[in-house]
C-alpha cells in the first residue's frame, strides 16, 4: 500500500529560502491528516513535495514503491498518476465542460494520440461519470466549468482526483475560498473518500476546528518544521500556541455548521 | 489573514527601497530623439521638388479619379486568385502554427533551448517583408499563385505563433498544473488544460492573419506572386491610370468588406 515517508526531508527553493527543514514523518495508507499553521509555515511544501511538485533537496521521501528524490520523467508520471491533488482555487480548465475537466484525471492512462484528438475511452468516460456521482454533481457534466459556482467547481476538482483512482490524495487549503456551509460540504466529500475509498487524504487547513472535526490527526507547521504531530483531541492551548505562536482567536476557526 | 501580519511582524515587515528608474528614461528619450533626428535627414525630404513636380501629379491623380469600369470583366480571374491566396495561406499558415505556438510558449514547453530556438526562428520570420519573401520564393519556384501562398504561409506562421503563444502566456497555469500533476506529460496537460482555453484567441488571431492577408495578397503579385498585384504591375507599366484606378477600387472594396466581415466575426467569438 502507498505508505508516505519523510526521512530528514529537506527542501531548499531555488532562491535559497529553506521550505521545509528535517522533516520526519510516517504517514500510513489510509490516514486522514490535516496540516495547519501559520501562512508561510510549509504547507504546501509539504504537501507538494509528496507529488514532485515541489523537489526535495535532502533527506529521502518515500511514497509507496516510489522514491521522489530520483524520481523523473515517466516514473513521476507514475507517480502522480497515483496521487490525486486538489486546489485552492480549483484550476479547472472554465473553458471546456465539466466532463473533461473530470477526464483530465485519466490522461495518464490515455495514449497521446487520444488525447490530442480529444477521443476518450468509453471505459474513461464511464469512469468519470461515476466519480462526478460520487460527489453528486453528475447532472452538470456537459456543462461549462465556467458556470458552477465556487463549491461545485471544487466538487468537479474532487472528481477528477477520483477519476485518477489515487491511493493518496492531497488537497492544499481547499475550502479556503468557499463560504463555511459549502466548506463543510467539500469537507465531508474529503471524508467520505477517506472512509469509503480507504483513499490517504492529506488536507492543508487554515482553521484549526475543521481540521479538528475531520481529521485523524493533526500536522502542526511552523517556518518548515513539523511542530505538532498527533490526535486532533491533544491539540490543546499549548500546542496552539507552538503553532501559531500565540493563543486562539475567532479568527481561526471556521464556526458555521453545514447546511444540509 | 491575521496570520500574514503576525508572521511578517517577525519576518519581513521591513520596506523596500524603491528601485530607480529616472536615469533610464532619460536614456531611452535621448535615444529616441537622435534616431528621430537622423531618420529626417536620412531621407532627405525635398519640398520644391514636390512642388515641381505638382501639375504631372494632377494629371494622374485625375485619372486615378475615373476608374474604367469597362475593364472589370478582365480583373476578375486575378481577383479570385487574390482571394483564394488568402483564403488557402490562412488555413494552411493556422493549422501549422498551432502546434508550433505549444511549444513557443513557457507555460506549455518546459525546454529553455527548444523555446528560444523557436522564438528566435519566429522573429527571424517576422522580420523578413512579407513582400520580400514572396520575391525570393518567385525567384526559386517561378512566377505565380504558389510561391504567393506560401510567402503567406510562412508570414502568418510568424503571426500566429507569436500571437497564441503569447495567449498561452498570460493564460493561468493553475489547470495545466492540475493535469501536469495527475500524472499527464505536458503535450497532454498542454491540449487537454489549455488549448480549451485559449481557442477563442486563436480563433480570433485566425481571423486578423485573414484580414493581413487580403491586404498582403493584393501586393505581394507586385513581384510575380499572383494576384491582382501581377495586374497592377502590367498596367502601371504602360500608365494605364484608369485601369489602375479600377483596381484599387476593387482591393479597396474587397480589403473593407472582408475586413468587416472577419471583424464582425471576431466580436461573435469574444
Ligand atoms: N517557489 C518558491 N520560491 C521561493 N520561495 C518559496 C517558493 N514557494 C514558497 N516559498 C516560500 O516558502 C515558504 C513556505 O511556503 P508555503 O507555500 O509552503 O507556505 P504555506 O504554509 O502553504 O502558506 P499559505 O498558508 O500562505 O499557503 C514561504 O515563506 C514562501 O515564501
Ligand atoms: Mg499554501
Amino acid at each position: 500500500m502507498a505508505d508516505i515517508q519523510f526521512n530528514h526531508v529537506g527542501v531548499k527553493y531555488p532562491n535559497g529560502f529553506v521550505g521545509l527543514s528535517d522533516v520526519t514523518l510516517d504517514i500510513p495508507a489510509g490516514s486522514m491528516v490535516g496540516v495547519v499553521g501559520l501562512s508561510g509555515a510549509g504547507k504546501s511544501t509539504l504537501i507538494r513535495s509528496i507529488n514532485g511538485l515541489v523537489p526535495i533537496s535532502s533527506g529521502e521521501l518515500n511514497v509507496g514503491d516510489h522514491r521522489l528524490s530520483n524520481a523523473r520523467g515517466r516514473e513521476l508520471r507514475q507517480l502522480r498518476s497515483e496521487v490525486g491533488m486538489i486546489f485552492q482555487s480549483f484550476n479547472l480548465a472554465r473553458r471546456t465542460t465539466v466532463l473533461n475537466n473530470v477526464l483530465m484525471g485519466r490522461l495518464h492512462h490515455t495514449s497521446a494520440w487520444r488525447s490530442l484528438l480529444g477521443a476518450w475511452q468509453h471505459d474513461d468516460v464511464e469512469l468519470a461519470m461515476s466519480a462526478l456521482e460520487r460527489v453528486e454533481i453528475v447532472s452538470k457534466a456537459y456543462e461549462k466549468a465556467s458556470s458552477l459556482s465556487g463549491g461545485q467547481q471544487q466538487r468537479v476538482a474532487i472528481a477528477r482526483t477520483l477519476a485518477q483512482q489515487p491511493q493518496i490524495v492531497l488537497a492544499d487549503e481547499p475550502v479556503a475560498s468557499l463560504d463555511p456551509p459549502t466548506s463543510h460540504v467539500v469537507m465531508r466529500d474529503l471524508q467520505r473518500i477517506n472512509a469509503d475509498l480507504g483513499i490517504t487524504v492529506i488536507v492543508n487547513l487554515h482553521f484549526l476546528d475543521l481540521a479538528r472535526t475531520y481529521c485523524t490527526r493533526l500536522i502542526g507547521m511552523r517556518e518548515g518544521r513539523v511542530v505538532f504531530d498527533g490526535a486532533g483531541a491533544d491539540a490543546d492551548e499549548r500546542v496552539f500556541e507552538s503553532i501559531y505562536g500565540r493563543s486562539l482567536t475567532a479568527a481561526d476557526v471556521l464556526e458555521a455548521k453545514a447546511e444540509l | 489573514m491575521t496570520a500574514i501580519g503576525a508572521l511578517g511582524a517577525v519576518t519581513a515587515n521591513v520596506r523596500p527601497v524603491k528601485p530607480r528608474q529616472r536615469g533610464k528614461v532619460v536614456a531611452t528619450l535621448l535615444v529616441l530623439a537622435a534616431i528621430t533626428v537622423w531618420a529626417g535627414l536620412g531621407v532627405q525630404i525635398d519640398l520644391p521638388e514636390i512642388v515641381a513636380n505638382f501639375s504631372n501629379a494632377v494629371g494622374n491623380v485625375v485619372q486615378l479619379t475615373q476608374p474604367d469600369y469597362g475593364f472589370f470583366p478582365k480583373t476578375i480571374p486575378a481577383l479570385v486568385e487574390t482571394v483564394d491566396m488568402a483564403v488557402i495561406a490562412t488555413v494552411i499558415g493556422s493549422a501549422i502554427s498551432l502546434p508550433i505556438a505549444f511549444f513557443a510558449s513557457r507555460a506549455t514547453n518546459p525546454n529553455t533551448w527548444l523555446l528560444m530556438g523557436l522564438r528566435f526562428v519566429m522573429n527571424l520570420i517576422r522580420s523578413i517583408p512579407d513582400i520580400l519573401l514572396a520575391a525570393i520564393l518567385v525567384a526559386v519556384v517561378g512566377v505565380g499563385a504558389l510561391p504567393g501562398i506560401m510567402a503567406l504561409v510562412i508570414f502568418n506562421i510568424g503571426i500566429i505563433v507569436k500571437l497564441v503563444s503569447e495567449a498561452l502566456d498570460g493564460e493561468d497555469t493553475g489547470p495545466h498544473e492540475a493535469a501536469l500533476a495527475a500524472g499527464a506529460s505536458w503535450l497532454k496537460a498542454g491540449r487537454s488544460a489549455m488549448l480549451p482555453q485559449i481557442l477563442p484567441a486563436y480563433a480570433s488571431q485566425v481571423l486578423y492573419t485573414f484580414e493581413i492577408n487580403i491586404r498582403a495578397s493584393t501586393v505581394i503579385g507586385l513581384v510575380g506572386a499572383g494576384g491582382l498585384g501581377i495586374l497592377i504591375d502590367n498596367v502601371r507599366s504602360f500608365f494605364r491610370y484608369h485601369e489602375l484606378s479600377l483596381i484599387i477600387l476593387e482591393i479597396l472594396l474587397l480589403v473593407v468588406l472582408l475586413e468587416s466581415f472577419s471583424a464582425w466575426l471576431r466580436k461573435r467569438l469574444i
